[in-house]
């Protein structure tokens, strides 16, 4: 297995090299960007990527320009995790009979998707790459929603979101069903790791995407993306938003290895109240109305039950 | 590549980023690569912005916020300091001002006709903090 | 050599399936990525036990789905090997978007395609509604008539689509049960001749040569679709078909079995002609011989090619022909069946036009009987004696119930 790039501290990193390039389509802002960018510079090996359809492989991938500086496919909207481990099974198979053209390169695979491709519409092929166990990481770029195509609701959409096809109006508050929770349901897998991570933590992504990329099997991240556009803030503060969804633990940080040994790896200093995520993204604010007022309550409380959930489990060494 | 016939490109509509072999592409500087007119980085999305970043390099630490916080590889970092930006490419989000920690900040944004020079002689003060 | 070749019998009693899985077998694929379904399943199981036995290396990706398994050969394509897989109906028509999705990024793939009825109501049996379904994919496909042909057009789809003038996926399509699962007495290749025949994977653009990172899958708008898909047109219609006559001839100088992009039987002069796919070719090849001792001048057309469809050479092949029945094996949806159809397109502007009449048959695995053939025989003369078509221009045969006939 090749040696992992050692990054001490940002202004180490900062003398990577960026595999992925701009003048890409993506929104100003747009927090998918910041997190590829973290992942591909978290290795000097090669990489064999994918991308389902979505922001970020139509922004990238439009004829006659490519933003990817690695070899890449974009198949379906399913099925980019199954592209990435059907490029694995042949880089296997071309090892075994002697066939690479550079042998003694050790190729990463990821494949990038987001909440709809990967809760929903992708979610079987997922299902079957981690059971399969290919060597392979794949990254969910968590935006909530359907964001390329106008922001539709996905399974990863939340309690009280007003999304366009569960918009809040006169007599309903949005979104009515919790989000799913995909890093369990993939750490069930039995998978080597599940974790979710952030792009303000770089360190704390880093660390985890560089973990996955040295264990032997799948792994599963999801990446919180906060997104300008459909979480309705000004693209300025991305970074902003991306602090208080870890600060005020609605996005908590944590690991979970070999389905069975959860870690908590990021407690915050100052615990923001979870109003004051709610109150900065215009997709919340018809929650501020006396009529749905007691849905920040609800929020507070289930954030609050999930952290105490993760740190029993962490106590419980499960 | 504009307009090109039905006959004149690669097929299932493949695109190659480097000009030749691409080497240790994760080793290579963006300056030293041979990118086709196909990768993104020979285009431009200047166009996009209404506003600008300048640049301040006195008050600048080199802490790299701006450098891993730009969703557009617009940060110009060379041996762990921040020498500056790519206007090709910057689509003016702001989010480097937003997280640079230098008072004043090393980064603003100003209207997209501004003049650096000008701008860069009447940088605001360092602000005080209200006690 | 990491694995062990097999010693084969010249002769051996193969039924289709088996036929399939020993010409993958000795053509070494690279990844097969497949999920089982019936009755295409005993490929994959009869591949799947090659490769506990050491007779194959190379990748095995059970997946969870069809849709799945197309998913994977294709990033397996792209990534630069050989690949293949099989399936039938319900599975065909689940990894359908895929399909296109091969075609359309120009990557060599066998698909082995066990044809049997789409439900609803479900049916595991043979017909060619999953062919059908496929039309238009975008992909080369050929149609073995029995198990021989299901071993033999492996090796070619293999040279054809490969061939890095033509880079298109290929199916081997052959009917459900009536031919997977029927033994035949198969001749056989060695293992030597037959990989030197379809001859070492050579990779294009794939996506493990690091040194030339390569973007598969882009996505084209307005003002590019066009062009693409007119690319990929004009390719499947210069580029393909002589790949194949040059393949079947290179077979036939090795093996002496004579492939034709359109089998004809006893057709020089025919007055009435069945034109059809499958195991029917066989039965109406017989069917003919015996209208011929009864006096009427039968011949029988087999489409080998469906894709691309061989409009030239049907046409050629029915020169003369006075009434002409297509035959298709699925369920029309509303309209003249497909063969019917695009007989009707390569006849239309002949100067002298043939009556055309069309007959759907053996959907969900109902037999197509001799006296079947017998009957449409007949009728077909009746039709060249009356100089038009005395019948309506479908009718279902083989059904229970009232005559059904439309058009």
């Amino acid at each position: 297995m090749s040696e992992m790039k050692k990054i001490k501290n940002l202004k180490e990193f900062s003398t990577s090299a960026d595999r992925f390039e701009g003048a890409n389509l993506l929104c100003p802002g747009c927090a998918h960007s910041i997190i590829v960018r973290e992942v591909l510079n978290a290795t000097n090996d090669d990489l064999v990527l994918s991308a389902s359809t979505g922001c970020l492989e139509v922004c990238t991938a439009v004829y006659p320009y490519t933003s990817w500086d690695a070899s890449w496919i974009h198949i379906g909207f399913e099925n980019g995790s199954t592209a990435v481990a059907g490029a694995e099974a042949m880089y296997n198979a071309l090892k075994n009979k002697g066939r690479l053209k550079q042998p003694d390169r050790n190729p990463k695979f990821i494949s990038f998707a987001g909440d709809g491709a990967s809760y929903d519409i992708g979610f079987q092929w997922i299902s079957g790459c981690m059971e399969r166990g290919h060597n392979m990481m794949h990254v969910v770029l968590d935006n909530e929603v359907y964001a390329n195509t106008g922001g539709q609701r996905s399974s990863s959409t939340p309690i009280g979101s007003s999304a366009t096809t569960s918009p809040a109006g006169r007599v309903s508050y949005g979104e009515k069903k919790n989000k799913k929770d995909m890093v369990a349901i993939m750490a069930s897998h039995g998978i080597p790791y599940s974790a979710q991570v952030a792009p303000n933590k770089w360190k704390d992504m880093v660390k985890k995407i560089q973990y996955g990329m040295q264990v032997e099997g799948p792994v599963f991240i999801n990446a919180v993306s906060p997104c300008t556009t459909e979480w309705k803030f000004d693209p300025k503060d991305t970074m902003m938003l991306t602090d208080l969804s870890t600060d005020s633990l609605v996005f908590p940080l944590y690991e979970i290895i070999d389905g069975h040994e959860l870690n908590i790896t990021y407690r915050p200093k100052n615990v923001v109240p979870v109003e004051e995520y709610l109150a900065a993204q215009g997709r919340f604010k018809h929650l501020f109305k006396d009529q749905y007022k007691h849905m920040i309550k609800e929020w507070q409380d289930r954030v609050d039950a999930n952290w105490d959930y993760l740190n029993r489990r962490e106590e419980a060494r499960v | 590549m504009a307009n090109k016939g039905w006959d004149e490109f690669e097929i299932g509509a493949m695109l190659r980023t480097f000009e030749g072999e691409a080497g240790n592409i994760a080793g290579t500087l963006q300056e030293d690569r041979k990118y086709t007119e196909n990768s993104s980085f020979s285009a431009s999305v200047a166009d996009w912005r209404l506003e600008k970043p300048i640049f301040a390099k006195d008050y600048c630490i080199d802490c790299q916020f701006c450098w891993i916080y730009c969703p557009d590889m617009s940060i110009i970092a060379r041996d762990k300091k921040m020498i500056g930006i790519d206007m090709d490419h910057c689509k003016g989000c702001a989010i480097c001002v937003e997280v640079c920690p230098t008072n004043p900040k090393s980064l603003l944004m100003f209207p997209e006709q501004a003049d650096e020079e000008t701008e860069l002689a009447r940088w605001p003060e360092k602000e005080s903090k209200e006690k | 050599m990491a694995f062990d070749k097999m010693e084969l019998r010249d002769i051996e009693v193969w039924d289709g399936n088996f036929a399939a899985a020993q010409a993958l077998r000795q053509c070494q694929i690279d990844v097969v990525a497949a999920y089982p379904i019936t009755p295409s399943t005993p490929i994959v199981e009869g591949y799947a036990k090659f490769l506990a036995d050491n007779y194959v290396e190379g990748e095995f990706v059970m997946v969870e789905s069809e849709h799945a398994a197309m998913s994977g050969c294709i990033g397996a394509a792209a990534a630069g090997g050989r690949v293949a897989t099989a399936t039938s109906s319900q599975g065909f028509a689940l990894m359908v978007e895929t399909l296109y999705q091969a075609s359309g990024m120009r990557l060599p793939i066998v698909l082995n395609v066990v044809n049997r009825a789409l439900a609803a109501p479900l049916n595991v049996n043979g017909d060619h509604s999953d062919m059908y379904l496929g039309r238009d994919s975008g992909w080369i496909q050929f149609d073995a008539y029995s198990p021989q042909g299901a071993y033999d057009l492996n090796f070619i789809a293999f040279r054809v689509a490969e061939d890095h003038d033509v880079r298109l996926p290929a199916m081997v399509h052959q009917d459900g049960f009536m031919t997977s699962h029927t033994a035949q007495g198969v001749h056989t290749l060695t293992d030597d001749v037959a990989y030197s025949f379809v001859g070492d994977f050579k990779p294009m653009n794939d996506m493990l040569d690091f040194e030339h990172p390569v973007t598969h899958g882009v996505q084209t708008e307005e003002d590019w679709h066009f062009e693409h898909k007119a690319r990929q047109h004009n390719d499947m219609m210069t580029k393909v078909m002589p790949k194949i006559q040059a393949a079947f001839d290179d077979f036939e100088k090795l093996t002496g079995r004579k492939y034709n992009i359109v089998e004809r039987y006893d057709m020089d002069d025919a007055d009435v002609a069945v034109v059809c796919m499958g195991t029917s070719v066989e039965t109406a090849r017989e069917v003919a011989t015996e209208m011929r001792e009864k006096g009427i001048k039968a011949g029988v057309v087999g489409i080998r090619v469906v894709r691309p469809f061989p409009f030239f050479e049907i046409a050629e092949a029915l020169k003369g022909v006075k009434a002409i029945a297509a035959l298709d094996r699925s369920a029309p949806g509303g309209a003249p069946g497909m063969l019917f159809n695009e007989l009707a397109g390569c006849l239309f502007n002949q100067a002298e036009r043939p009556l055309l009449s069309g007959y759907v048959y053996g959907l969900g695995g109902r037999d197509l009987t001799k006296k079947h053939l017998v009957d449409l025989y007949t009728e077909l003369q009746k039709n060249v004696d009356a100089g038009k078509v005395t019948t309506q221009l479908q009718q279902f045969i083989g059904v229970r119930g009232p005559k059904l006939a439309f058009l």
